[in-house]
């Protein structure tokens, strides 16, 4: 099997998913046997694929694959559906089936005996799907319509416990915050459309490079055409800002952990989330030749979220929220390195990033499983009773923080670096505080939930070490996070076949092959066991100096805790500004529209109706007369006119 | 030679009694017989100008045939619907005759 049957990989999927929701209530066990032979079916094509493309390639000169059908055709003017392979896509590729695989494993312990068991397994099916399909569309429509997909299992999965009033409002704030960007992402690739006269992306690059962009009038406001594909990219941009949370629409995906934890794992961390980041690498062709406000506000809005979302980490007490904030932290990161110019350091980031996020999802997923609680408040103590469950918690926070040598360590140096090289000294200082302040709230989410003594005695003395079939993914995830940053070695690369390390694998025009920069090294592992020491000094034993911190900063714990009050400015917008709008527009509607227009003409219609029927008397003189005087008024019309 | 004025004299004669019979007239019947009047102060006028207008042709004549013919198919259909009208309502008057209103 050759890269260009690619597309059998999504297949596999979309089938389990068609099968399972026509047939899943008749199957045993809700079909979840069909889900997982699909994805497991789905990460072992994966194989050939990538093997062949590796053939292909001569030296760190790739060819992609392709292949595409007609879709629409309109006159002269078609759309096609086609596929695409090429070193980002078999990056994504990889991250996304075997997580999706492992988290799939998971979930058939984790979900055990929900009554939605079967319906669980369809929208997994159906994410993994779109997910696929988003990663290899060689289309700017097919990604956009796989964006949604991805999008709307998203919000079925956060709402998969919807009879929880949390859960179903959670569901909601998600698809409504990622549609504002989505809608921004639709408008970009319409403008785009709008010049190039194509959805393809490579005949967008193509027609760019061209300087097919010309000066346009939109509007009557004339525009060059450098400023109209800045435009557009930032357009894109939007969409990459909701999908990704970025500031300013990260709200939803510290809410979104109200679904199942699996899902957060999968969706919320490892692959739905980075989508945003995989497009932005996708068309950097197009940042690069827009402006450099295009890269600049990438990278503003990315340090943005950095920061703001690891000191929310903090202060937060809910253990899956605070890993929410670690994913936002981390998708910021990625952010930074694309606007540093580095798709390197953002794709390593991401690759390493998918399993050590899910690592940590999953963990804590084994947490709340076995102690019914997720707020940290209550845990502590549970190394001793849940030592595996611990241990890779434990590895997954080392690479979060960025402790040498696991893998997050690798990736986060790389993105250190391109921001050092491409960026001011200015970013380069605020990324390495974001650095402290990572290692400070991942330090305090273990201390809290794993050492010292146990605050509900209960829940502690209950817990234990999940099954075989949930610790299993979490070792695989252990390794692959410990040793996964080691792709960035020539050897290591060489060694599993690619031609090099990371950097000649995954590059924009040029190969980056690994530079190991002392400086940003030394700086980032002093300040993250720096951060580390801080934490446990704050957090070990009672938290005594934390909480006397707390005390006395509390303006700055309040709006913490608070969320820097931005969901309540969204929420007093929505409240005060959206639903008067609504009110005023539904009195309109109600008033004007249909009890005036509709029901007003339907009754005018009726009344003169009812009125003028007793015209028809049914009397045969009455109609004889009618037709009588109908002739003398016409004759004595003619008469007139006549005259 | 009659004058013409003569033929159309006694056909609007004809036809306005006729109007008035339609319209006076309650008993269907003599309504039926109203519009006979009618239909003939038509023929009248036919063949009064077929003879005055063109004398060679026949136009007017074969005119004034068909409406014979019709008027006696009228009379017959007419003439059922009135006898399934008395059947029904034991009255020929039409005042009566007003089931088919709102």
């Amino acid at each position: 099997m050759g890269a260009q049957e690619a597309y059998l990989i999504p297949a596999l999927p979309a089938a389990a998913f068609v099968v399972l929701l026509l047939f899943g209530k008749y199957l045993p066990r809700g079909g979840d046997f069909i889900a997982i032979a699909a994805i497991a079916g789905a990460f072992v094509l994966f194989f050939p694929v990538l093997a062949d493309f590796l053939d292909k390639a001569n030296g760190t000169d790739f060819v992609s694959a392709e292949k595409s059908w007609k879709w629409v055709q309109f006159d002269n003017f078609e759309i096609r559906l086609g596929f695409f392979v090429d070193q980002i896509t078999i990056v994504m590729l990889a991250v996304v089936s075997f997580v999706a695989l492992l988290v799939q494993v998971y979930s058939v312990a984790y979900m055990r005996g929900d009554p939605k068991y079967g319906w669980y397994f369809t929208c997994m099916s159906l994410f993994a799907a779109s997910m696929l399909t988003l990663v290899l569309a060689d289309n700017l429509l097919l990604l956009y319509a796989a964006w949604e997909g991805v999008g709307f299992c998203s919000f079925l999965l956060i709402g998969f416990w919807w009879e929880r009033r949390s859960a179903a409002e959670a569901a909601k704030k998600a698809f409504i915050t990622t549609r504002i960007g989505d809608v921004g992402f639709l408008i970009g690739i319409l403008l785009l459309w709008r010049e190039a006269g194509t959805f393809d992306i490579t005949e967008i690059f193509d027609f760019a490079e061209r300087g097919g962009f010309r000066d346009a009038d939109i509007g009557g406001l004339g525009l060059s055409g450098n400023a109209y594909l800045t435009i557009a990219v930032l357009f894109l941009f939007a969409g990459a800002v909701g999908k990704s949370g970025q500031f300013p629409l990260h709200v939803w995906l510290p809410d979104a952990m109200e679904g199942p934890t699996p899902v957060s794992a999968l969706i919320h961390a490892a692959t739905m989330v980075v989508a945003g980041v995989y497009m932005v690498a996708r068309m950097f062709p197009l940042f690069v030749l827009a402006d450099d406000i295009a890269l600049d506000v990438v990278a503003a809005l990315g340090l943005i979220t950095v920061l703001m979302s690891a000191t929310m980490g903090l202060v937060e007490t809910d253990i899956k929220r605070v890993i929410a904030y670690s994913t936002l932290n981390s998708l910021g990161l990625m952010f930074v390195a694309l606007g540093s110019g580095s798709v390197t350091a953002a794709m390593l980031y991401l690759f390493v990033h998918g399993f050590f996020k899910a690592l940590l999802f999953l963990a804590s997923g084994s947490v709340i499983h076995a102690t019914e609680k997720q707020d940290i408040r209550e845990l502590g103590g549970l190394a001793a009773k849940m030592p595996v469950t611990a241990a890779v918690f434990g590895i997954g926070t080392l690479a979060m923080i960025g402790v040498i040598p696991l893998s997050g360590f690798w990736a986060k140096d790389e993105v250190l670096h391109a921001v050092d090289q491409h960026r001011s000294v200015v970013l380069y200082m605020l990324a390495l505080i974001s650095v402290f302040v990572t290692a400070l709230y991942m330090t305090r989410l273990f201390v809290r939930t794993f050492l010292f003594e146990a605050r509900d005695r209960v829940a502690w003395g209950h817990s234990h070490d999940a099954e075989p079939l949930m610790t299993l993914p979490l070792v695989l995830l252990a390794v692959l996070t410990a040793v996964g940053g080691f792709v960035v070695f020539g050897f290591v690369g060489e060694a599993l076949g690619f031609p090099g390390g990371f950097g000649k694998f995954v590059f924009f025009e040029d190969p980056e092959p690994f530079d190991f920069a002392w400086d940003v090294a030394i700086f980032s592992t002093a300040l993250a066991v720096g951060g580390i020491v801080t934490g446990w000094y704050f957090w070990s034993e009672k938290a005594e100096p934390a909480r006397r911190a707390g005390e006395a900063l509390q303006p700055a714990y309040e709006t913490l805790r608070n969320r820097y009050y931005i969901d309540d400015a969204y929420q007093w917008v929505i409240d005060r500004v959206v639903l008067t709008l609504g009110t005023i527009v539904a009195w309109f509607d109600r008033n004007i529209v249909n009890d005036t227009a509709v029901d007003g003409s339907a009754g005018l219609g009726l009344f003169a109706g009812f009125e003028l029927k007793f015209l028809e008397t049914g009397k045969l003189p009455n109609y004889a007369l009618a037709i009588v005087a109908g002739v003398i008024g016409l004759a004595v019309l003619l008469l007139v006119l006549r005259l | 030679m009659i004058p013409i004025n003569n033929f159309l004299v006694l056909s609007s004669i004809l036809f306005s009694l006729g109007i008035y019979g339609v319209l006076a007239r309650r008993n269907a019947v003599l309504i039926l017989m109203s519009v006979e009047l009618m239909l003939q102060a038509v023929s009248i006028n036919f063949i009064a100008f077929a003879v005055y207008l063109s004398p060679q042709a026949f136009t007017g004549l074969i005119f004034a045939v068909f409406v014979i013919t019709i008027a006696a198919a009228e009379v017959g259909l007419a003439l059922a619907i009135i006898l399934r009208l008395y059947r029904n309502k034991s009255t020929a008057n039409v005042d009566e005759a007003d089931m088919m209103k709102w």
